[in-house]
Order: C-alpha cells, then sequence, then structure tokens
C-alpha cells in the first residue's frame, strides 16, 4: 500500500484537498461526506480515513471517531499525512502519549529518517519525558549531525537533572549536570560551539553547578565574545557576585554608570558592592580600607558632571542613605539631611508623574511622624495653597505630587469628614481648573494632565462613605469621575475606579460598560478578570453574564490547547534561555484559578437557566459531562495570576499590605472554589443516580459487571455529601474575616459569607436525603418532604423578606446595601432553580418507569418480607408531584416580590447634586441624568431577567 | 532610572497598566511567545525602582544579506513614565543589539498621523525611508512610514537612500517574501 501511495502521491494529495479545505473552512459534515466518499473508492487510503476520524471528532461523534481512528493506527502508518493527522487529533482529546506510539511505529520502519525522529522528539517534548527526548536527539544526530540535535540532547540531559523525576535526588542531579557538561565541552574542543544560545546553555550547566569561575573564565573569553556578544551584562554582575569579587564589580560598574547613568540596577548592584567592600575591610586587616565617602563622592560626581539631570544618580543618594541607615552608619553625616534630600528631590523631578511612586520607595524607612512632617513640608513646597492656583502643568503636577505623597504618609486618614469634605472640593476645583487651563487640546488618546485630582477625590469620597456608612458621596465620586471620562476617554484609572463603584453599587450595566470601554483581551481577561468576571456570578444575573464567561473561557481553552506548542517552538528554535520559563508560563496559566472557577460557575449558570424541556435540559446536562465521582481540580496546582498593581493607589503605606490582602483574598477564592465545585458535583450526582450519563453506562458494559450493587450507585452522592456538610463544618470553624473594604482600592469582598449565610448547606443535604429515599422508597420519605418544602419555603422567604427590605432601603439609602441584597436573592433563586430542575429529571423519570414497571414489581415485591416495604413507586410519583406543586406556589411568591422590587433611588436629590458638584451645569444635567439612567435600566434588566427564569421554572414544575 | 532586563513570560500577567494605552496593542499569546522563543534579546522590558514594568520593545532580525537588519515591531511607554526618555533607551538597546548581530539598519514602521512618535524618532536618527500606502486596516485604513537608521556595518548609507514614490501593501509583501 506504501508503494500504491507513493506512486500516486500527487493524485492523492489532489481527491484529498476538498476534505481539508471542508475541514479548515469548519465544514465539519461535508467533510465527512467527501471523506467517505473517497474511501468507497480507495478504502486503504489511510489518511482519509484518519480525517474521516477528524471530521467524526469535530462532529461531536466521539465513539465513531475514536473506533475509525484506532484502524488508522493499527495499521502503523508512516506517511507524513497521515501521521499529522492523527497527531492533530490526539492532541485534541489529549492523548500525548498514542502521538509517541505512532511515531515510535513509523520510525521503527524509516530507521534515520530525520523527519519522523524530528516529531518523535516534540512528541516526547509535550509529555516532558525527558529521558526519551535524550535519546532521540542522540538518534536525530546521528541520522544527521547538526548542532541543534546536539543540544536538544544536552538540555534533555540537563532537565533530567533539575526537572525530570530524578532531579530531586542530588547524586542523580550532580550526574546528570556533569554529562551535560561534558557533552558541551567536547563540543567546545571539537571547534563546533556555534550559536549564542549555545554558549548561554552552557554557562547556565556550569552555574547549576555552582561552578562559577569556569562560568566567568568561559564568559569573558574570546570564544564567548565571538558567539555571545549581546550577553547581557547583568551575568557578569551575578558571577563576581557569587565569586565574592566586589571590587572588580565595583570597578565595573562604576564604568558602566558612568556611559549609563540613569539605570537603576547598576546603581543597586553598584551600592551592594560598596556595602561588601566596607564589610571586607572592617573584617580583613590587610586590605586597603575602603569607606562610604569614595560612593558618595562617586553619586556627587556623577550628579555635577551630568549635563542633563536624571533621576538616578539622586535615587542612589537616597537609597544610600537609607542602606545606611539599616546598617546604622552615619547617614546623614556622609550623605546630609535625609528631609533635604527628599525636598531637594522634589524640586528638581516633582512634575514627573513616577516622582510619587520614586519618593514612595523611601517613606517606609522613617518614622510616621517625620512621613507627617515631610508631607506638609512637600506641600508648602509645591507654591500651592488655598488661595492660589497652578501656573502651568509642571507646577500642577508638583502639587499632584505633594497630594499624593500626604495621602500616602496617612495624612487624609486622620483628617474630619468635615475637612475631607473641603478636601474633596478643593481637589475638584483643581481638577477643573486643570482641565480648563491645561487639559483642552489633547489628542483622544492621552490622558488629561489635571486627572489624577479626580481620582484622588474619589478616594476621599470613598473614605467618608465607610465612615457615614452611607452611599451619597461615592455616589457623587461615580458621577465626577464619569464627568472626567468624557474629558478624557483614554484614562483607564477613571474606567477602574468607576467599574469599582459599579460593581460595589450591584450597578451590573455600569460595570459592563466599564469594562467593555477598557477592551480587555487576550491573557488580561485572565490577569484583569477579577475586576469583572469574577464579580458576576450571584450578582443578579444569570444569562446576562454568560458572555463575559464565555470570551474568558474562550482565551482558556484555546491557550490550553496551544500551551505545549509554544514549548515546542523554543525547541524548534533552539531558545535555551526560554524553555524553562515557558514551561513555568504554562502551568501558570493553565492552572489559573479564573479559569477554573470561570468554568465552574459558567456550568452552574447553565444548570440554573437551562430553558428547554426536560429531554433537552438532559441533553444539555450531559454534554457538560460533569463527572462527580471525579474532582478535576488539581487544588495544589492552582496559581493566582491577577494583576493587582494596575489599579493605581495613594493609600497610607501603614495601612496598606499589598500581600497580605492577596493573600487573604486568594484563600477565600478558593474555599468559594471549593464550594461551588462541590455544590455542582453533589448536584450532578443527583442526577447521574437517576439518569446514569452515557460514559458510566459504557465503563458498565464495557466491564461485563451486570448491574452494580445498589449499594454502589448511591456511594458517589453519599460521598459527596458527606463531603459537603464537612467542608461546611470546616469552613465555619476557620472563621475567615470578611477582607477589608478601608479604601476603595481594597478588593470586593468574596462570596464566603454569603454562601455560608444562605441556607445552601442544609438545603442540598436535606435534598440529598431525599434524593436517596426516593431512590430506595425508604419509609422517612414522606418526613424528608416535608423538611425539603420547609427548606423551599425558607429559601423563599429569605427572597421576598431580602426584596422588602431592599424597598425599605430605599427610603434610607438605596445604594449601599443594594449588592448585598441582589446577591442574596439570586442565590435564593439560584438553589430554588437548581432544585426546580432536579424534581422536572425526577418526575420525568417516576413517571416512566411507575409506568413500565408496575406489572413486573407486583410479582417480586412478596419476597422482602420482615424488613418494611419500600414506597411503591407510584406511591412516590404523587409526594414529588405534590413537592413540585409547592415549589410552584413559592416560585410565585418570590415573583411577586420581584414585581415589585423597586428601582434604586439615588441617596439625595439630583438637584443638590448639581449645586454640589459646581462644574458646569448643562453638562451636569446630562450626566447625572446618564449615571442615574444606567442605574434604573440596570435594575429593570435583572428584574425582567429573574423574572423570566421564574417563569421559566413555574412552567417546568407546572406540568 | 530604570532597570533594563528581558521581557519574560510572567510579564504578560503584569503589563496591564502599560497596555491599557490606547496605542498600545494586545496580541494574543502565540504572537508574543513566538517573539519571545525566536527572538529572546530583542524583547526587553524597562522596570521602575518600585518594580513597576515602565514599558517595553518588542523586536527582531531578519533579511537577506544586505538586507539583513533590526526590526522594531512594538514600542511603549506607560504614561507615568513618559518624558523621561526612556524610549530613546530602550531603541539605543534595540540598536546595540543589532549592531552586535552585525545588521546594517534598524527600521520600523509608524502610523503618518503619530506626529509625536515621529518626531521623536527623527530626533534618534531616523529618517522617513518610504511610505507604505493603507498598511493600518481600520475604519479608516492609514499609511505608515517606514523609518529607517542606518548601522555601522552600512558604510556607505546604502539602506537609508529614501524611495521617492510610495510602495502598496503587495508590493510590501513581495519584497518580504523574497527576503525570507
Amino acid at each position: 500500500m506504501a508503494h500504491q501511495q507513493g506512486m500516486d502521491s500527487a493524485l492523492f494529495e489532489r481527491r484529498l484537498r476538498p476534505v481539508y479545505d471542508n475541514l479548515e473552512v469548519g465544514n465539519n459534515r461535508k467533510a465527512l461526506q467527501e471523506s467517505e466518499k473517497l474511501l468507497r473508492k480507495h478504502p486503504n487510503l489511510l489518511c482519509a480515513r484518519a480525517l474521516k476520524g477528524l471530521s467524526l471528532l469535530r462532529l461531536g461523534r466521539y465513539e465513531e471517531s475514536h473506533s475509525c481512528l484506532q484502524v488508522v493506527a493499527e495499521e502503523k502508518p508512516v506517511d507524513d499525512s497521515t501521521l499529522q493527522v492523527l497527531s492533530f487529533c490526539y492532541r485534541e482529546m489529549e492523548q500525548l502519549h498514542k502521538i509517541v506510539e505512532l511515531y515510535q511505529h513509523a520510525v521503527k520502519q524509516n530507521p534515520g529518517n530525520e523527519e519522523l525522529l524530528a516529531h518523535l522528539f516534540v512528541s516526547h517534548v509535550r509529555v516532558e519525558d525527558y529521558k526519551a527526548q535524550q535519546a532521540v536527539a542522540l538518534q536525530l544526530y546521528k541520522a544527521q549531525p547538526k548542532n541543534a540535535y546536539y543540544f536538544w540532547s544536552v538540555i534533555s540531559v540537563v532537565f533530567q537533572g533539575i526537572r525530570g523525576p530524578e532531579s530531586a535526588i542530588p547524586e542523580k542531579r550532580k550526574l546528570y549536570l556533569a554529562l551535560a557538561q561534558r557533552m558541551v565541552d567536547k563540543h567546545i574542543k571539537e571547534g563546533k560551539l556555534e550559536t549564542e544560545q549555545e554558549a548561554f546553555l552552557y554557562l547556565h550547566i556550569l552555574k547549576l553547578q555552582n561552578k562559577y569561575q569556569e562560568a566567568w573564565e568561559f564568559l569573558t573569553g574570546e570564544l564567548c565574545a565571538k558567539l555571545y556578544p549581546g550577553a547581557p551584562v547583568s551575568m557578569k554582575f551575578e558571577l563576581l557576585k557569587e565569586l565574592g569579587n566586589w571590587k572588580e564589580l565595583n570597578e565595573l560598574l562604576q564604568q558602566l554608570l558612568e556611559a549609563d547613568r540613569d539605570r537603576w540596577d547598576y546603581y543597586k548592584e553598584y551600592l551592594t558592592s560598596c556595602f561588601e567592600l566596607l564589610k571586607k575591610t572592617s573584617s580583613d586587616e590587610g586590605t586597603e580600607n575602603y569607606t562610604l565617602t569614595t560612593c558618595h563622592d562617586f553619586l556627587l560626581h556623577i550628579i555635577q558632571s551630568s549635563e542633563r539631570k536624571t533621576r538616578g544618580p539622586y535615587l542612589a543618594r537616597l537609597e544610600l542613605h537609607q542602606r545606611m541607615r539599616a546598617n546604622q552608619l552615619p547617614a546623614q553625616q556622609l550623605v546630609g539631611d535625609f528631609d533635604q534630600l527628599i525636598i531637594e528631590y522634589f524640586l528638581l523631578f516633582g512634575d514627573k508623574s513616577c516622582c510619587t511612586h520614586d519618593i514612595a520607595l523611601f517613606l517606609p524607612s522613617i518614622s510616621m511622624e517625620q512621613r507627617q512632617a515631610l508631607a506638609g513640608r512637600l506641600l508648602v513646597e509645591s507654591g500651592i495653597s488655598s488661595t492660589t492656583l497652578p501656573q502651568n502643568k509642571e507646577h500642577m503636577q508638583k502639587h499632584i505630587c505633594a497630594l499624593q505623597i500626604s495621602r500616602m504618609c496617612g495624612v487624609h486618614i486622620e483628617l474630619s469628614v468635615d475637612h475631607l469634605l473641603a478636601l474633596y472640593t478643593a481637589l475638584k476645583l483643581h481638577y477643573e481648573h486643570g482641565y480648563s487651563s491645561f487639559g483642552k487640546q489633547l489628542l483622544s488618546t492621552e490622558m488629561g494632565p489635571s486627572d489624577p485630582y479626580a481620582l484622588l477625590a474619589a478616594n476621599v469620597m470613598y473614605d467618608i462613605s465607610m465612615r457615614e456608612q452611607k452611599s451619597d458621596q461615592l455616589f457623587e465620586a461615580l458621577c465626577l469621575l464619569q464627568y472626567v471620562l468624557r474629558n478624557s476617554t483614554s484614562n483607564f484609572h477613571v474606567k477602574l475606579l468607576s467599574l469599582k463603584i459599579y460593581h460595589m453599587f450591584g450597578c451590573m450595566l455600569g460595570a459592563q460598560e466599564m469594562y467593555d470601554y477598557l477592551d480587555i483581551k487576550q491573557i488580561q481577561l485572565d490577569s484583569m478578570g477579577y475586576v469583572h468576571c469574577n464579580l458576576l456570578p450571584l450578582s443578579g444575573r444569570f444569562s446576562g453574564v454568560r458572555n463575559c464567561y464565555d470570551s474568558t473561557l474562550k482565551f482558556f481553552t484555546n491557550s490550553y490547547k496551544e500551551r505545549l506548542e509554544y514549548i515546542a517552538l523554543t525547541y524548534r528554535f533552539c531558545t535555551f534561555s526560554k524553555m524553562e520559563e515557558f514551561m513555568n508560563f504554562k502551568e501558570r496559566l493553565t492552572n489559573s484559578l479564573l479559569y477554573v472557577a470561570c468554568s465552574v460557575e459558567a456550568q452552574l449558570c447553565d444548570l440554573v437557566s437551562c430553558y428547554g424541556n426536560v429531554q433537552q435540559n438532559l441533553t444539555s446536562y450531559v454534554a457538560m459531562t460533569i463527572e462527580p465521582a471525579d474532582d478535576r481540580i488539581a487544588w495544589n496546582e492552582l496559581s493566582d495570576n491577577r494583576d493587582l498593581e494596575a489599579i493605581i493607589r495613594w493609600d497610607p503605606l501603614h495601612l496598606v499590605d499589598a500581600e497580605a490582602e492577596r493573600k487573604e483574598s486568594y484563600d477565600q477564592e478558593i474555599e468559594v472554589l471549593q464550594l461551588r465545585s462541590l455544590l455542582l458535583r453533589l448536584f450532578a450526582s443527583f442526577i447521574d443516580l437517576y439518569h446514569a450519563p452515557p460514559s458510566a453506562k459504557l465503563a458498565l458494559s464495557n466491564a461485563k459487571t451486570i448491574t452494580p450493587a445498589p449499594a454502589e450507585d448511591t456511594a458517589t452522592l453519599e460521598l459527596l455529601r458527606e463531603s459537603w456538610t464537612g467542608l461546611h463544618q470546616r469552613l465555619r470553624l476557620m472563621n475567615y474575616k470578611p477582607l477589608s473594604q478601608r479604601f476603595l482600592v481594597n478588593l470586593q469582598p468574596t462570596r464566603l459569607h454569603l454562601l455560608l449565610e444562605l441556607p445552601y448547606e442544609r438545603f442540598f443535604d436535606d435534598l440529598a436525603q431525599l434524593v436517596l429515599d426516593l431512590y430506595t422508597g425508604a419509609s422517612q420519605l414522606a418526613l424528608q418532604c416535608k423538611r425539603v418544602s420547609e427548606n423551599v419555603a425558607c429559601v423563599m422567604e429569605i427572597c421576598v423578606q431580602t426584596i422588602t427590605e431592599s424597598n425599605e432601603w430605599n427610603g434610607v439609602d438605596g445604594l449601599w446595601k443594594r449588592r448585598t441584597h441582589q446577591q442574596k436573592v439570586a442565590a435564593c433563586l439560584e438553589i430554588l432553580s437548581l432544585y426546580a430542575f432536579l424534581l422536572s429529571v425526577l418526575n420525568d423519570k417516576l413517571q416512566t418507569s411507575t409506568k413500565t414497571k408496575t406489572k413486573k414489581k407486583s410479582s417480586g415485591d412478596n419476597k422482602s418480607q420482615g424488613t418494611p416495604h419500600p414506597i411503591s413507586e407510584k406511591e412516590r410519583s404523587q409526594m414529588l408531584q405534590e413537592l413540585m406543586r409547592q415549589l410552584k406556589h413559592k416560585l410565585e411568591a418570590c415573583d411577586a416580590a420581584l414585581r415589585i422590587w423597586k428601582a434604586p433611588t439615588l441617596p439625595r436629590d439630583l438637584s443638590s447634586f448639581m449645586a454640589d458638584m459646581s462644574l458646569k451645569p448643562e453638562v451636569e444635567a446630562t450626566l447625572i441624568g446618564d449615571v442615574s439612567a444606567t442605574f434604573k435600566e440596570s435594575h429593570e434588566l435583572m428584574v425582567t431577567e429573574l423574572r423570566n427564569l421564574l417563569k421559566d421554572k413555574i412552567r417546568i414544575v407546572g406540568k | 532610572m530604570t532597570t533594563l532586563r528581558p521581557f519574560t513570560c510572567d510579564d504578560l500577567f503584569k503589563f496591564n497598566n502599560v497596555n491599557f494605552d490606547p496605542l498600545t496593542e494586545t496580541y494574543g499569546l502565540s504572537f508574543y511567545t513566538q517573539y519571545l522563543a525566536k527572538w529572546p534579546e530583542y524583547f526587553q522590558l524597562a522596570e521602575s525602582p518600585s518594580e513597576h514594568i515602565m514599558g517595553y520593545i518588542m523586536g527582531k532580525v531578519e533579511g537577506h544579506l544586505d538586507n539583513w537588519h533590526g526590526h522594531v515591531t512594538a514600542l511603549t511607554v506607560s504614561p507615568d513614565y513618559r518624558r523621561l526618555g526612556l524610549a530613546a533607551l530602550l531603541m539605543n538597546f534595540l540598536e546595540d543589539i543589532s549592531e552586535k548581530k552585525r545588521a546594517y539598519f534598524v527600521d520600523l514602521f509608524v502610523r503618518k498621523s503619530n506626529k509625536v512618535a515621529i518626531n521623536m524618532y527623527t530626533n534618534l536618527g531616523y529618517i522617513i525611508y518610504r511610505t507604505i500606502l493603507e498598511y493600518y486596516s481600520g475604519d479608516q485604513d492609514e499609511d505608515a512610514y517606514d523609518m529607517r537608521k542606518a548601522l555601522s556595518r552600512d558604510v556607505n548609507k546604502k539602506s537609508v537612500i529614501p524611495y521617492t514614490q510610495p510602495i502598496t501593501m503587495r508590493e510590501l509583501r513581495q519584497q518580504m517574501r523574497h527576503d525570507v
């Protein structure tokens, strides 16, 4: 057959073309037809069969696809196109080991074939089998003595030593690394080292073995200079540090700094070397004396001899001051007064927006009193008082910097509410003045120079709101931000803060607008998902949030599919310096907490809002392939990919611990995920008990066990139920504190407390018992029915009460509790919707089985004498009908409450806002009108959606 | 005051304060990974003392014979760190690497309307080598300038003798195919 293919390969290629073309454009059905047509003429054409398998796979006909591909694989194909199609299919199905086998067979039949061997190598790369990689790379090198292949084998040896299963054993690690070094040594001796990446790899191997002297000699040698002229100078720093050669490092850095006077990395290393030289001086008598005066003189020399003022040497001087103080050395004596140095820095660079970040670096090293005094002096130095306004943009930026620093020093936090309000008014006026004086002729892509005033103002208003526990000031801040956004359409800080406030007030529509405006895409969906996507579950919408989950999940699934090809790419280009980085990146991306959480929430959301008849709903349920018995989450690998620094803040440094905040929220998010994924699995186990998924049936028929013992089919459910109550018990004991909401930029509270407060635990625990009792017909069934209906009534009560409470709050403050109220209502409706779905499935099953089994039952029932009779299926069905009837009533009660749920009244009269805003009246009117309309519309959308949801649930239980 | 270091995959999770800028495109992952895998030394990042990402440059080296040249694919600086000479620093870095790789010149494409950028590149010694018609597609297609600067290997500055006529995208593609 190979012969036949060889002869007519061009012809076959032409015949196969339509199949490929159809697959490419996603016309899978047509591709299937074309491949079948081709197979009728040429039944032995393997590639056509493989393509048929691929078409079936794409059509979701997995079993047929599987057997089709199996037939091809058993033929042990060798032609490239068939192999490509097969490995593509296996990649889709995540059966990566099969690709290895495939190419192993192919290589066996064509030993020494370079192309096949290269494919085999990459197939080992995909499964991270470094040992096998090494062997294949050597075969490749034997077949084609290319350097790339030789170094593929070298890096495979290195990875066995540092990443493979044996890397934990120190002796093994040593052996592998020594072997890798010998391999390169040999190559160098033969004069065969050719590229910079090869030189990099050699240096890397030496460093991994702590052979720093050898590495230094190679790095500074002739060969490296020739092959690797772009070797980063930081490699030299690293090695000199390891070698303790501080003098040489010090001299090298002085040279570099003379040429490059603004490099922070150089200054940092330079200062380190100075302090090390000082240490050495004090411990060894023999060496020449080193004092920090040399260091200080050098920095002064740079400052004095620079024509253009750069921040570098000034910051280095501050750093020297800071490090000297940390070492109890007389900093003031040598470098001068710290405050004075900061002020000098401020006067020189205060007109650059980065000045705040720069000065902030040195604040933690001084006392609170000193910080606040310093902040006061900076404000004075900025030359703006209550009676003066900035004269130009630079002047204004200095003022902004001084204000930001004073917030960071904790000055604002100590002010009274009246003072804060006055500060807010001043900031607002400064914004308006800056906008009209310096912000008018901007490009649409530029940020307004006075925007930072408004950002600060929003933070100040949040402080007041928190103190007063009222929303009006924060609402005004939102209006101000929306005003700024009209003037400065590209200011993402404004969008992020507005997004935050909209979420706090439960205004989904406003939040979505800001999110869309930010144009978050690709990997940002992961790192920035926390500002929106992660806040959507139980926000009050179900189907409305599905789009956002979808676009996020689409990014993740695509990256998941591609993840190994990125790594293969580093091999193709022999980029040894990036391989480990790529492998770690793959882990981080595919284990993103957001990815997992979003998948679980999307599934729950689908179960809550499935809109079809029972059969259709079950079909979509099956398509979700939830396997209750199988916890598919790699809990220990989960990764926190949030970019929390993207949101700018100037909160008091002594009250902000960003890392602790990150950890606390992350821990809680993991617990939330535990709850949600367990809820999903537990619920799925209810359904599966009555509606075994096809995969389970398949497994049963394959295993040839007849019917499982009755205890076995309920085992999963019982186990999950135990975990469910166990998890709740643990979480209550853990007593997590709600995340601090002290500052505007703090992360939004997690749903953990909401989930523990609402009767999720009891509801699903009792429901589990009901499902079991219904299954076995246990005698306490009636009692259990009663319990569950009480729970239903309780959930309905919470829903109705929450809405009443929300309406009452409207008289006091329509926004302050809005989000919490919406979340509670959404959670209640989630519980009831899941329950409704379950009842509809149970009812469907019981009705069909009473119809078919009535005859059989009557004959066999007599056997179980002595034990109580199980309740007959007919009775069970009647009880179920009753549960459905009750649920229908409760759903109707919820709907009645929803109908009278009022849109949030905004905290004060709009007219008083207008008076307060003191911006241009015509702008204000439309502005506040728009913001208010967003709130109103958002509420209406939510109510409409929730009522539709209820209507549908009433329909499915009303039948 | 800057730390220059190679851009790493992890930085993709942290570059939002730069990429939220409306002139900075966030590409698909494969775009970044391809550059990182193929031209790792051409993807550099500037970091502030407070360890914020200030900006980055993404580029490559390609071409045949006397067309062997460095190319700037993307250069971006966060709004908070503008007017500090950062773009020049990053450009210098890329030119330096291209010198070390014995390239003849460095080139880049820029929107004809982006006066700020064109001005900056001119100050850095780049000339408008030619106009490429409708290079940027969008609501309104826009022409690009192909700007160039000769490196020391191009002793006679042959690479920077400007075209007098604009070229179309098709012609550009043909040239590129010819090159690779």
